[in-house]
């Protein structure tokens, strides 16, 4: 059944925001996926249960302790971090080297006892994140925009502009680059791979907190349900190139307007694609776009020698 | 693989997978050994173990199909679900909708998979790596979105029905249970000799493969593709006629697997079931069609033992069915727990799977009294 | 060879040798009045139960509380009434389906030859992948959701007014007593699955009834990131009521969302459209003012109803440390409809297969002491169930956060609507 109706202009720049504010939460977690990435060369699937557990983390300091909820995010994003830095010391480290079949395996096997143990601590149970933008809205060109979705996308700003400065000024970031893209010379030059790798993790996990913290944020409720999301930040990644920072958020952003644009336009135009397209339109995209550019569009190109 | 005691005296000696007993007479002792199981096994299991174990045939059977496609052609894939899809929903409806015999659907399965697989396969030519893993993610998620609209064929999100789907060859009826030399027996003995016999088959298939010169071209695929190709491997060929191969064993798993359950819907060929195959040639081993079946035997048999097994004893203590009884863990996570430790523990210690660990031990066998 | 070797261990772990009672699966038919013979799940001393939930996973916080409900109900059937019929105990065997239609398949088989029947299947995919296996070895299970499809099985004991009925029962009281009209445009928002379906049909029935039409219908994916676009179509359309079919979360960022974006329409949920936790959520003063949900029975704690005032003493006794929840109550049910069909086939001598199917046929109704309504039994052609609802808003102060604005409300037409098997 389609209803004709009137799709404003002002619903186009509605969705449009609101195709952004999606693509930022997306972006938070690509970026999670990106920085394990560029550092060890292995795709992290346990990335999804750091950002449920950064989530649950944010809810406990921040509801169960009652603390100031900035300072319960800060927590949750160092407690995040440090989850990150253990994984990699207790299997990642004893798998370098191995094919990445098996060390992706390894991350799907940490998936799912994170995922477990978090719900075994907090229980099945919904809650609520306890952060102080609700749903309050304001009004900006007509649009109206939710707090909760402003401080997302700063946050992304934020976490972006870290990267780029860590990259590129820092040394642990110019090692990172290095062991990325050559971890044997790296290693002949004195950079030390253990530390890169383990900063790499908990950058991953300082990260994922924060993702998941904007993911549960508003009247949308915690539940462990919160991490399936983190599948769509795959698309992104990729679309992005997997090792481009860069690419990853804006991979994510892409996914989000894609998403939210087939959602608004789909039942109008093409109802006969069946419902819910917006879950497989993502895909789509990603590979038309890398069927023209096979590395993604700020990707690395693999030069292969015989 | 050759042995210690003779020389192979030609290059067919040399392929061979069987040959005279007095020759090989550890593998001919096997052989029968393994006949002697199969057919003592449903007489002696109850039909709930029986069950696990005909699941154990038909995900052993997809696994060798993806190994064909990762382990030796290297091409990660994590869409096979999507295939298992294709052929459970083909076997449902010709078989369960439209009354076709069961060797008909069967062969329509696995077609249906082949084709659908040759068509996917040209993008492993343009896409490398941990591109083409996430288009195969892709392919899962389009599956789901096909199966929950295609209101026609696969019943929407309510899912079709297998129970009116004939399972007979002949005078065997699987679905009633065989009747042979008088004796009666049930759908699971019948069904666990049906799915058993073709891991047989599609094993052997796959051995041949392997050793033949296709075999030869997968691997040098799989090792420097570019290589290969300048010693005249064709590409293309190979790429997709490797998905193709690995799309109909998923078809023909997912066939079975409808016929076991009676019952497909959406929601089962999802990335949950994907990401138990990869796991299952992992742990197996990659690159081995003996570990594809180790490992699917491990993976969901492996799961069915915590399961059945975690209420006693010391795991008593820490787990609760969560009602009530004290606890931290209900079973389900307690399961889920379980089953992530033992994939990250063995991949800790045995990262090339269980066939390398097998092949260890019989090396340090057959190396006696040289062994270290 | 390795093979043998896996199937070795396989064989260690497997356990369980063959019973002859496997391949025949029948059990004597007690005399008629006298003590039951044994059978599967029923030893002559205590009679077994089985109950397939997801305990982990995203539906847990669902399959908890339900299984709880069925818990501390036989917790004081056993300890008070000393058992079904005054000797038999009953014993729960719970298993985890992880909400996976395969793993649930394959506990159900694993536990089919040890118990009476299924006190609860939880999850619409998992009682569909189950039917035709119950139908096939003739065991009765109790579903734990409201789908009209139940009604005419044979072997489910469904319970409770369907989603069907639900929505009309709501629409007709909107629009004829809740503030609405027939002018009043009417949407839907809903999954995009089966229960969503359901909802929606129900809908459709009543506006065909009312002589009104459709203004819109939105659907969205279950666990929809951003519903942006839903809101904008039904605010586009001038959408004054909108029925809504979801799960929880997904009501907390649907309504959070319409909240952000200023659409303030007449929402009314189905019964697994609310959560306790609403009552904390920074959403709850728009829900004060916007939200209407549809149940069924009393407000909770009100013991006028002699059902409730049961329900809360054995929820006092037998499970303390459980939070009012609307599917702790449910699963309660489900144990006392349980026990009704229990109790006949104990007074017939006969706990087989066959002699539950017959037992549950032979009763006239089945009797919630009015928290749920009062469900016409028999056999499954003769089924009716309740046809009336009770609507309740939104209010903190309130036990699980609900207020009841009015109870038992049947809409006219509510008796027309047909149930019919899939």
């Amino acid at each position: 059944m389609s209803f004709v109706a009137a799709i404003t202009g002002d619903d186009l720049w509605q969705t449009g925001f609101s195709g952004v504010a999606v693509g930022c939460k997306y972006a938070l977690i690509a970026l999670g996926f990106s920085i394990i990435f560029k550092a060890t060369g292995v795709i992290n699937f346990a990335q999804a249960s750091l950002v449920l557990l950064g989530s649950y983390l944010t809810f406990n300091f921040a509801h169960t302790w009652e603390l100031n909820f900035y300072l319960a995010l800060l927590m949750a994003m160092a407690a995040g971090a440090l989850i990150g830095v253990v994984i990699e010391a207790l299997v990642l480290r004893h798998m370098v080297g191995e094919q990445p079949a098996t060390v992706i395996m390894a991350t799907i096997g940490i998936l799912f006892v994170l995922d477990n143990l978090t719900t075994a601590v907090w229980g099945p149970d919904n809650h609520n994140l306890g952060d102080p933008w609700g749903i309050r809205t304001r009004d900006v060109f007509g649009v109206t925009v939710a707090d909760r979705d402003l401080w997302t996308i700063a946050f992304t700003a934020a976490v972006l502009a870290g990267f780029f400065a860590f990259f590129r000024f820092s040394t642990l970031g110019l090692a990172m680059r290095a062991a990325a893209l050559d971890p044997e010379a790296a290693m002949a030059q004195g950079i030390p791979a253990r530390r890169v790798y383990r900063a790499a993790w908990a950058i991953a996990g300082l990260v994922a907190a924060l993702a998941g913290a904007t993911l549960a944020a508003g009247a949308t409720q915690l539940s462990p349900a919160t991490g399936s999301l983190a599948l769509i930040a795959f698309p992104a990644i990729i679309l992005g190139g997997l090792d481009s920072p860069l690419g990853a958020a804006i991979g994510g952003v892409i996914i989000g307007l894609v998403q939210q644009f087939t959602a608004l336009l789909a039942p109008e135009y093409f109802d006969w694609v069946g419902e819910s397209f917006e879950r497989v339109s993502p895909y789509l995209v990603m590979i038309v776009i890398l069927l023209i550019r096979p590395y993604g569009l700020f990707g690395t190109k693999e030069v292969r020698r015989a | 693989m050759s042995t210690s005691r003779t020389m192979a005296l030609s290059y067919l000696d040399e392929v061979k997978l069987l040959r005279s007993p007095r020759r090989d007479p550890w593998r001919w002792a096997a052989l029968v050994a393994a006949v002697v199981l199969y057919l003592w096994i449903p007489t002696y299991f109850g039909d709930p173990g029986l069950r696990i174990m005909a699941m154990c045939g038909i995900f052993a059977i997809g696994a060798i199909g993806l190994n064909l496609l990762t382990g030796y052609t290297g091409q990660i894939s994590l869409g096979h679900a999507f295939f298992v899809g294709v052929g459970a929903y083909t076997a449902a409806y010709f078989g369960g909708e439209r009354g076709w015999p069961l060797p008909a659907y069967l062969a329509l399965a696995t077609l249906i998979g082949f084709t659908v697989g040759a068509v996917i396969g040209p993008f492993a030519l343009r896409l490398r790596g941990n591109y083409l893993v996430v288009v195969t993610l892709g392919l899962v998620f389009l599956g789901e979105h096909l199966w929950n609209n295609w209101d026609s064929v696969t019943g929407g999100g309510n899912g079709i029905s297998l129970s009116q789907a004939p399972m007979t060859l002949g005078p065997l009826d699987f679905k009633e249970g065989i009747e042979l030399g008088g004796e009666a027996y049930t759908f699971e003995q019948s069904f666990f000799w049906l799915t058993w016999a073709l891991v047989a088959v599609t094993a052997l298939l796959a051995v041949n493969l392997t050793r033949s010169r296709p075999g030869r071209a997968m691997q040098a695929i799989r090792d420097r593709d570019l290589s290969a190709e300048v010693i005249g491997v064709n590409l293309a060929r190979y790429k997709v006629g490797a998905f193709a191969w690995s799309s109909a064993y998923a078809a023909l798993a997912g066939s079975l697997y409808g016929l076991l359950q009676q019952y497909v819907s959406p929601g089962e060929f999802s990335l949950f079931l994907a990401i138990n195959y990869v796991a299952m040639i992992i742990i197996g081993g990659l690159g081995t069609i003996v570990g594809s079946i180790l490992g699917a035997v491990f993976v969901w048999g492996g799961r069915s033992v915590i399961e059945q097994n975690s209420s006693i004893g010391l795991f008593d203590r820490l787990i609760t069915n969560g009602v009530g009884e004290p606890g931290w863990f209900t079973i389900g996570e307690a399961n889920a727990i379980l089953f992530g430790l033992a994939i990250v523990l063995f991949l800790l210690f045995e990262p090339r799977g269980l066939a390398a660990l097998w092949f260890r031990v019989k090396t340090w066998f057959l190396t006696w009294p040289f062994s270290y | 060879m390795t093979v043998l070797a896996a199937l070795a261990l396989l064989v260690s772990a497997c356990g369980g040798g063959r019973d002859d009672d496997d391949a025949s699966d029948k059990a004597d038919k007690g005399g008629n009045g006298g003590a039951p013979a044994s059978g599967p799940g029923f030893d002559g001393k205590t009679i077994k139960l089985g109950v397939i939930t997801p305990t982990s996973g995203r539906v847990a916080v669902i399959g908890e509380p339900l299984t709880n409900g069925n818990k501390a109900y036989w917790d004081y059937v056993n300890k008070e009434l000393k058992g079904v019929g005054g000797k038999y105990k009953v014993e729960l065997v719970i298993e985890d389906s992880a909400y996976d239609a395969p793993t649930a398949v394959q506990k159900y088989n694993q536990i089919k030859g040890d118990v009476v029947m299924f006190n609860q299947l939880l999850g619409t995919p998992i009682v569909n992948a189950l039917l035709e296996q119950l139908t096939a070895d003739n065991i009765v299970a109790q579903p734990a959701s409201l789908d009209s499809f139940w009604v005419r099985e044979q072997n489910l004991l469904p319970l409770g007014a369907p989603y069907q009925i639900q929505a009309i029962n709501g629409i007709d009281w909107w629009v004829t007593e809740g503030g609405g009209s027939e002018q009043k445009k009417i949407c839907t928002l809903r999954q995009d699955d089966p229960y969503g379906e359901a909802g929606q049909a129900g809908v459709d029935f009543a506006l065909d009834k009312l002589g009104m039409t459709l203004a819109d219908e939105a659907t969205f994916p279950v666990g929809n990131p951003d519903f942006t676009a839903q809101i904008t179509q039904l605010q586009g359309k001038g959408c004054e009521l909108v029925w809504l079919t979801s799960t929880p979360t997904d009501t907390g960022s649907a309504l959070a969302k319409a909240a952000e974006l200023g659409f303030a329409p007449q929402w009314m949920g189905q019964s697994p459209t609310w959560i306790g936790a609403f009552v904390d959520s920074p959403l709850m003063p728009y829900l004060q003012k916007n939200f209407i949900w549809v149940s069924e029975g009393p407000e909770y704690g009100d013991t006028s109803a002699p059902g409730m005032k049961e329900l809360l003493r054995i929820q006092d006794t037998y499970a303390p440390d459980q939070v009012p929840d609307i599917y702790y109550n449910f699963g309660y049910l489900e144990s006392k409809a349980v026990h009704q069909v229990l109790e006949a086939a104990v007074k017939n001598g006969d706990l087989s297969r066959e002699g539950i199917v017959e037992a549950m046929n032979s009763i006239d109704e089945i009797d919630f002491g009015d928290v749920f309504g009062t469900y016409g039994w028999g056999k499954p052609d003769d089924r009716d169930p309740p046809r009336a609802n009770s609507i309740f808003k939104p209010n903190p102060d309130k036990p699980i956060g609900l207020e009841l604005v009015v109870a038992e409300h049947e809409a006219p037409f509510a008796k027309d609507f047909e149930f019919s098997s899939d």
